[in-house]
């Protein structure tokens, strides 16, 4: 059977123009999609049934000892973390979210080592941006600042971007001009009509150079700013200012090198300025399918888009303190409930190991990581696979997830009730 | 030899990203990449293997050559094997220090490990069923 | 079957003429009936006046720009916050309060249904997932398409049925209630960073002025046989001297619908501005109530600001860029593909600025130069007036000369000479009040026929019961409790329940939400049309089956079946 429009759930494209050849529960062929779109549909080796650590190995339990005994483990922890919910839908997000609620818990996800500093920045000084077709159908400058999308969102560039023809823009190769800015020149530094290349951290100085230059006082730059020559930074301000439609497009490049959301601050500003001669939009490259559904979801229920506590009753965000790496550094939390994601590979070590130490429950399709560091793993469904839900694209669109094949699977968002539940009756509403 | 650490992205890690126990997956997300003239200075070949230590641990990673590295610069997939060095310190943001970490690069002989063998050094129990 | 009495109500229903009377009134399974058994569950009203359920008719509370404003905002989250308690989440935010924030809060002020301002047809899903999570009050969704790439076309090709075939089928796929109009054109233009000055502007590339788009879609809606008219956001919005295209906008609007108003223009107040530049602006609200006035076709709200710091987000992108030009505050953008444009900025309206202390003014004047009170209704534009949580405020000023003059003494020196609040004695009485908050809105929408907005038998048996003596209260002296009687009624009941008791929320929520269907002829529609499809899924980032919203985002979807194109 051939399945069209199907939606990949890997990465923040959320490209939806898959077709799918599936044959009772497994996937035959995907088409259109890229190489992380095959291996997500085509590679999907999911745990058997819900596992638990023993003294010696691991043994094989049923799921309703996996939630009960979940359950328990909530209930008598003081402060517990429920952290993830990246790759999987809505419906269990929001789950997730009244859980923590019910429990006191601190719910974090991944965009906390992701673009939790881009969050900050907007926090600062706001987002203009706009959706993905906007520059698809305009923009004539588009720049990669601090991301690799050949590797991480691989059909980026040929469904909204340099690629992709365009309403306004249908001789999109000849008539887009891309500029790449890394420290190094990778793949997606290598397809660029200008390239910057910019030395480690430097990139707060050069967002600033290029403020001076757009705002018309090139005369207080020197000769170099972080290895890139005035002229250069010159001659890419200029890009800028004559664009018809200029759009950003920025990664971890800039929220993991030294000033984190300093550095998205200063793009942003940058971008703000740009738009008093003509139009520019920024946007974050979003990396997990559905972090932004996350980030929404945990808004419009707490206020706050990640590191939500609720160990007061009320809904407290202190980006630092309750974060999740800095919650496990600090060994605050004694236990975990890890849905989605995989921090036993995404956290720095000594977090990492704090799951080890504290009852941590894994509820994810995949083995990964943090299985080997937890005390139960809950396979799952896989959302976009088997499981149908929302998700949200990195530019804000939500799309629905559909459900291709049956494998079996109980979904997590069911799960999560029937912990909630456990967790509701027996501690009174 | 100092070097400042980059972690990113690839086609390869993100492919067998849901397979952390998998060759594929420790093929790619336990490699470093150095510039010529840095694997000239430390006296190694394509594949050979380094020991990178910071102040948080040390991991034995595989060396490749890669276009595009400056001097100074080692890049490993983000992954547990750069977690393995890189300090739980968020400055107040929550974001660790993943693209601005110093770290030692010296030869060694001692071997790579699995991800199951990174898990276990920080207590965790391999699951080995896939 | 449940049934509830409330005994003793005095009760003022504009729909059916009443007028302060002391009645009682029967609910079974959620509607209002004759009668009841004596097994029905008792409410005394104590001679309280009780309205049917609060409706806004023009709010901005979920989706999109909605949630931006949430999470840019950590700062208000804070101001905001409320406890867990019972059965009430915990909430954040003061003037953009979460979804269950706002829903309770509505709740606690008696309000039963809300249509949302505006949702981008591309990201209705994000609206209707936070409907579901404002549980106390029925949703409708005002559906934005004044930068509508194929309206554009049909407007252009002076297409009136090609534009109504491309409106009816957007709402049927995306579950919207009705058309609302931002910046006609100009959301477009801002898609280059540019806006246009006036009606009769062409849009870059498009070749349609925004005059053009406002009649192809006021006829579209007739055809369409929508139940609420055309909602618009007028042109130029905030500029001083504006009142001019605003005169000329209503000047546009033929009388085409013999039940309801042909356009509804909403938080006139922006638009009321005389002069030419911030020094010299000036109130227009008698030119623009005397236009009013003599058009029964048009129904306007307020709009009113309060002083106080509040967040403007609005569909008009230039807009919003200019205030962010002005006020130098944190500011989000979020244009939407081939349909419209966002702004997001924080400001602070206070009473130092002239201008601001003339908005203020401004508003109060329309209400009370408007002679109809079913053609000026009670809005903020929630929040970019002032939080609803402040009609309270609105109510007392409108209904107490005292009140404004207090209020008058504190203002800017030269909003007296600008404006002729000061001047203006009318005070509205309670059943002008009841009209502006909910019997105006209910006829306005179109859902009187649904059962809102009044308390007949066979409505839905949505009340407010307010802690308000009107028979010992003189709300001309004592705006105070009239002020704080309509903060918090005794009891909200929602489809039979109660789900508020003095501010307290006491149930989980089960909202409706409300949208029209309107049926196309097969050889007009466009998900058939094979040029349609074509620019659909060249142009859009999503497939064109992607794109509609599936029926199971409406867990209790009202259809509104309209008998288009006859």
């Amino acid at each position: 059977m051939i399945i069209n429009d199907v939606v990949c759930p890997f990465c923040g494209c959320l490209c939806d123009d898959l077709e799918l050849e599936v044959e009772g529960d497994r996937i035959l062929r995907v088409q259109n999609g890229c190489s992380l779109a095959e291996a997500t549909f085509m590679n999907d080796t999911r745990l058997p049934a819900p596992i638990r650590r023993t003294t010696t190995g691991w043994e094989e339990i049923s799921y309703d000892e996996a939630v009960n005994e979940t359950a328990d483990i909530l209930k008598d922890a003081d402060r517990p973390l429920l952290y993830g919910w990246s790759s999987t839908h809505g419906e269990a997000q929001s789950v997730g979210v009244h859980l923590a609620e019910l429990i006191g818990a601190v719910i974090d996800n991944t965009s906390t080592v992701c673009h939790g500093p881009s969050i900050l920045a907007i926090q600062e000084v706001g987002h203009p941006g706009c959706t993905l077709g906007q520059v698809k159908n305009r923009a004539d400058v588009v720049i990669y600042w601090g991301c690799n999308p050949i590797e991480a969102h691989p059909r980026h560039m040929s469904r909204y971007t340099t690629f992709a023809t365009g309403f306004f823009v249908p001789d999109a190769q000849r008539e887009r001009t891309v500029i790449v800015v890394d420290t190094r020149r990778n793949d997606s530094g290598g397809i660029a009509d200008e390239f910057v290349q910019i030395e480690p951290g430097g990139d707060y100085a050069v967002l600033s150079a290029l403020r001076a230059i757009v705002r018309g006082k090139d005369s207080v730059l020197p000769k170099k700013v972080a290895g890139i020559s005035k002229e250069q930074l010159i001659r890419v301000a200029g890009i800028c200012k004559n664009a018809k439609f200029g759009a950003i497009f920025f990664g971890l490049g800039l929220t993991m090198s030294r000033g984190k959301y300093k550095n998205v601050r200063n793009a942003i500003e940058l971008t703000d300025e740009l738009n008093r001669h003509t139009k520019f939009v920024i946007s974050p490259m979003r990396g997990h399918g559905n972090v932004y559904g996350s980030n929404e979801v945990f808004t419009w229920m707490t206020g706050y888009p990640f590191a939500v506590d609720f160990a007061r009753g009320i809904a407290f965000y202190n980006p630092g303190e309750t974060t999740a790496v800095d919650i496990l550094r600090r060994e605050e939390c004694d236990a975990a409930l890890i849905v989605a994601s995989d921090p036993g590979a995404n956290f720095p070590r000594a977090a990492a190991a704090h799951l080890a130490k504290i009852p941590t429950v894994v509820i994810d399709p995949h083995l990964n990581a943090t299985t080997a560091l937890s005390r139960i793993h809950i396979p799952c469904t896989a959302a976009g696979i088997d499981a149908a839900g929302t998700a949200y694209r990195m530019d804000g669109v939500p799309i629905r997830l559909k459900k291709v094949i049956e494998r079996g699977y109980p979904d997590d968002a069911e799960i999560l009730k029937k912990i909630y539940n456990r967790l509701n009756g027996g501690m009174g509403s | 030899m100092k070097c400042l650490l980059n972690t990113g992205r690839s086609v390869p890690q993100g492919a067998s990203v849901e397979h952390k126990g998998s060759e594929e997956y420790r093929s790619v997300a336990s490699v470093c990449f150095l510039n010529t003239v840095d694997m000239m200075m430390l006296g190694i070949e394509n594949g050979a293997r380094v020991m990178i230590t910071s102040l948080t641990g040390h991991v034995v990673l595989t060396a490749r050559l890669a276009e595009g590295i400056t001097r100074g610069e080692i890049f490993v997939a983000i992954g547990p094997y750069a977690n393995h060095i890189i300090s739980s310190e968020t400055h107040g943001t929550g974001m660790p220090d993943f693209k601005s970490q110093y770290v030692d690069v010296e030869v060694t002989e001692e071997p790579v490990l699995s991800v199951g063998e990174l898990m276990e050094e920080i207590g965790g129990l391999r699951y080995d069923h896939q | 079957m449940t049934e509830l009495l409330v005994k003793n109500a005095c009760v003022i229903d504009p729909i059916r003429n009443i007028n302060g009377e002391i009645m009682d009134i029967a609910i079974r399974d959620g509607r209002i009936v004759e009668s009841v058994s004596d097994r029905a569950e008792m409410i005394d009203a104590q001679r309280c006046l009780t309205l049917p359920g609060g409706i806004d008719s023009h709010t901005h509370v979920c989706g999109t720009k909605v949630n931006f404003g949430r999470y840019m905002s950590p700062e208000d989250m804070r101001a905001g916050r409320t406890q867990r308690r019972g059965k009430m989440h915990v909430t954040s935010g003061y003037y953009v309060p979460t979804t269950f924030g706002n829903s309770y809060r509505y709740s606690a002020m008696g309000y039963t249904t809300l249509l949302e301002g505006a949702m981008a047809p591309l990201e209705a899903r994000h609206t209707h997932e936070e409907f579901t999570a404002t549980p106390h009050q029925d949703m409708l969704a005002n559906t934005l398409f004044d930068g509508n790439w194929a309206v554009m076309d049909a407007v252009r090709e002076k297409n009136i049925q090609k534009a109504a075939a491309i409106v009816g089928w957007t709402l049927n796929a995306v579950k919207g209630y009705g058309i609302k109009l931002t910046n006609p054109g100009g959301t477009e233009a801002w898609g280059w960073g540019e806006d246009l000055t006036s009606i009769h502007e062409p849009v870059p590339h498009f070749g349609v002025t925004p005059s053009e788009i406002i009649s192809t879609m006021i006829r579209a809606n007739e055809l369409l046989r929508l139940p609420h008219s055309v909602h618009l956001h007028c042109n130029n919005l905030g500029k001083p001297g504006n009142y001019q295209t605003t005169l000329e906008t209503f000047d546009l609007v033929p009388d085409l619908n013999p039940e309801r108003q042909t356009l509804y223009a909403t938080h006139v107040q922006f638009h009321a501005y005389g002069g030419g530049t911030w020094r010299n602006i000036c109130s227009k609200a008698e030119e623009i109530t005397r236009s009013v006035n003599s058009k029964p076709q048009i129904v306007m709200d307020m709009g009113q600001i309060m002083f106080c710091r509040t967040m403007t987000m609005t569909a008009d992108g230039p807009m919003e860029f200019n205030l962010h030009c002005l006020h130098h505050n944190k500011w989000s953008n979020h244009d939407v593909e081939l349909e419209t444009g966002s702004g997001i900025i924080p400001v602070t309206y206070s009473k130092t600025s002239a201008v601001n202390c003339i908005m203020w003014a401004i508003g109060l004047e329309l209400a009370l130069l408007t002679k109809s009170p079913w053609q000026c209704l009670l809005e903020t534009d929630n929040p970019n007036g002032a939080p609803f949580v402040k009609y309270p405020e609105v109510i007392g000023l409108l209904m107490s000369k005292r009140y404004r003059d207090e209020e008058c003494a504190t203002l800017h020196a030269d909003t007296e000479k600008r404006t002729s609040l000061c001047a203006l004695e009318r005070e509205l009485d309670w059943h002008d009040i009841a009209v502006m908050t909910r019997a105006g809105q209910a006829k306005a929408l179109g859902i009187v026929n649904q059962g809102k907005g009044h308390l007949g038998i066979g409505a839905e048996a949505d009340i407010a019961i307010y802690p308000i003596r009107t028979d010992s209260l003189d709300p001309a002296r004592e705006y105070r409790k009239v002020v704080e009687g309509f903060q918090k009624t005794r009891y909200t009941i929602k489809r039979g329940r109660v789900v508020s008791r003095d501010g307290e929320i006491i149930v989980d929520g089960a909202n409706a939400t409300f949208w029209a269907n309107a049926k196309i002829p097969e050889d007009i529609r466009v998900d058939t049309d094979p040029e349609f499809i074509r620019r659909f899924q060249e142009f859009y980032t999503v497939r064109m089956s992607n794109y509609p919203v599936q029926d199971l985002y409406l867990p209790r979807g009202r259809r509104v079946d309209t008998e288009a194109f006859t």
